[in-house]
């Protein structure tokens, strides 16, 4: 099979001598190229293990060592024990955060100062009709902080899917703006008493 | 006879309005001078129906110095930092950053430290009973708003250092809706040396006030034509809001103690309906405005927030 296949290219002789169809003798290993014989070795050796399902054994580890002496040395390891801590005490005295302030979990998109408003179900409530509406149609909800684990739509089965995407596209339209009411409400302060000096010193002139 | 009657009158009528120093509103002034002279450690948790936040709130002066640090204990935090006029914002997932401004923006309204004279057009002062909060005699002062559309505020002072124990915004019916409660709090003659650390620290700089207001990008399209009395727009502009990248036009009003945040949106798809949500005192009210959605947010009752919503109207 081997040969049908490979024979055909250059060297039958050495197929048929490393698929152990013609007898080995030291004049017939010595007319062969070193690196051809190595290469077909190496095909015999990868469709037999295909038949019997083995792995092929390809050593490369002297090669990796070769290339890894060569390689440059970026950091030298051997004398690093002392000095990174040093060096990451001396970035920490550069910090702009003050205190215990530590780097915020990732997974938690808004701060937990925020209370995230999950929707839990919606109440179908009368769209404006002619009567007095004295009561105002509440949409459920259970405030989240950052703490409390994902939100729960387990209490009503029957609104699923379809409005759950709906809902989560709602859910994160109201949490964007609780906090970005929050952030504003920072700046509320010093415009107002901006705007108060500007109206005193309209008065005076 | 009438002579005497009169100019007895005339005395006790000014001596009525000499005694119109209301003890209450002095009460508050003496907090509000308290808060910002006083070295203290306090812890506080605020209560929003069934949420509980936990504050750690220290203050100090430290010469001619105030040093005020506010921190968020739970979740992923949210730190505040003031030195005198400058307050730095330290929140997770975003740059800190600083504001030039006098007091931090945290659960307590702003305005309690400053003046509350300028409430006095909207706001009654009334002095409640007395008791014990955190282990200390306390005074209750109530803030009564003079309309129903915005919630009432009771604080709870320390009879003794005039600071802050507990506080709440109730609504007209007499329930508290926010809580917060001083669980501990030490007042020493040296400032805590935790907090003069933040003298060696570096902050951003903060933006000049004129870059908050950017005259060109104001929202005019729009027309909110109800909203209780005493509210004054502070600013209007279009932007992106920060968490899901959506294009807002932004009105943000006060009336010197509330903020009341309005956003006008495209309309999310779908069956939309009108509704409220609350956590504690604030109020997310959002409307369908037909092709537009309308999002009324802040410590207000619901039906203000409504009643704001649905007055919003495309500007002719």
């Amino acid at each position: 099979m081997t040969k049908a296949h490979l024979n055909k290219l250059d060297n039958e002789a050495l197929s048929a001598l490393l698929d152990g169809e013609q007898h080995l003798t030291d004049a017939k290993i010595a007319e062969q190229d070193v690196t051809t014989f190595g290469r077909y070795a190496l095909i015999g050796d990868a469709m037999r293990a295909q038949k019997n399902n083995n792995d092929i054994h390809i050593d490369i580890s002297d090669r990796v060592a070769l290339a890894l002496e060569s390689e440059p040395v970026y950091t030298d390891f051997s004398q690093s024990k002392t000095q990174p801590q040093a060096i990451t005490e001396t970035v920490q005295d550069n910090k702009v955060v003050a205190f215990n302030w530590r780097k915020p979990v990732a997974q938690l998109a808004i701060a937990a100062s925020v209370a995230m408003f999950a929707i839990v179900g919606v109440n179908t409530l009368p769209q404006s009709n002619n009567e007095q509406q004295s009561e105002i149609p509440l949409l459920q909800t259970t405030p989240l902080t950052g703490m409390a684990s994902p939100v729960s739509y387990s209490s009503e089965p029957a609104l699923e899917n379809a409005e759950q995407g709906l809902r989560e596209l709602q859910q994160q339209r109201i949490g964007a703006l609780v906090l970005e009411h929050q952030r504003q409400a920072r700046v509320a302060n010093s415009l107002e008493t901006a705007q108060t000096n500007t109206k005193a010193s309209e008065e005076k002139n | 006879m009438k002579v005497i009657t009169f100019v007895l009158s005339l005395v006790v009528s000014f001596n009525a309005f000499a005694n119109d120093t209301n003890p209450a509103k002095d009460l508050l002034l003496k907090m509000a001078n308290a808060v910002h002279t006083r070295n203290f450690d306090a812890s506080f948790v605020v209560v929003k129906g069934k949420t509980m936040e936990p504050y750690r709130w220290v203050h100090a002066l430290q010469g001619d110095t105030e040093l005020e640090h506010l921190s968020l204990l739970n979740g992923a935090g949210l730190e505040m930092v003031r030195i005198d006029n400058q307050v730095t914002y330290f929140e997770p997932q975003s740059e800190p950053y600083s504001l030039k401004t006098d007091s931090i923006a945290g659960p307590i309204p702003e305005v309690l430290f400053k003046d509350i004279d300028r409430l006095s057009a909207h706001y009654d002062f009334v002095l409640g009973g007395k008791g014990r909060i955190a282990g200390r005699a306390a005074q209750l002062v109530r803030i009564e708003s003079k309309d129903e559309y915005k919630y009432n505020y009771w604080i709870w002072l320390d009879m003794e250092s005039s600071l802050l124990l507990k506080a709440a915004y109730v609504n007209h019916e007499g329930e508290a809706l926010e809580q917060l409660q001083l669980t501990h709090i030490s007042v020493t003659e040296q400032p805590a040396g935790m907090l003069l650390e933040v003298l060696n620290r570096n902050f951003p700089t903060p933006l000049p006030n004129d870059a908050l207001v950017n005259e060109d990008s104001t929202a005019t399209n729009w027309q909110i034509s109800w909203l209780p009395d005493g509210f004054e727009l502070l600013k209007s502009d279009r932007h992106k809001l920060d968490l899901n990248n959506e294009l807002t036009d932004y009105y943000l009003f006060s009336d010197g103690f509330v903020e009341i945040s309005v956003f006008i949106q495209r309309p999310l798809p779908g069956k939309r309906l009108s509704g409220a949500l609350t956590s504690g005192a604030t109020t997310v009210y959002v409307h369908n405005g037909g092709n537009f959605d309308v999002s009324v947010v802040g410590n207000v009752p619901s039906m203000t927030a409504k009643a704001i919503a649905e007055s919003v109207t495309r500007a002719l």
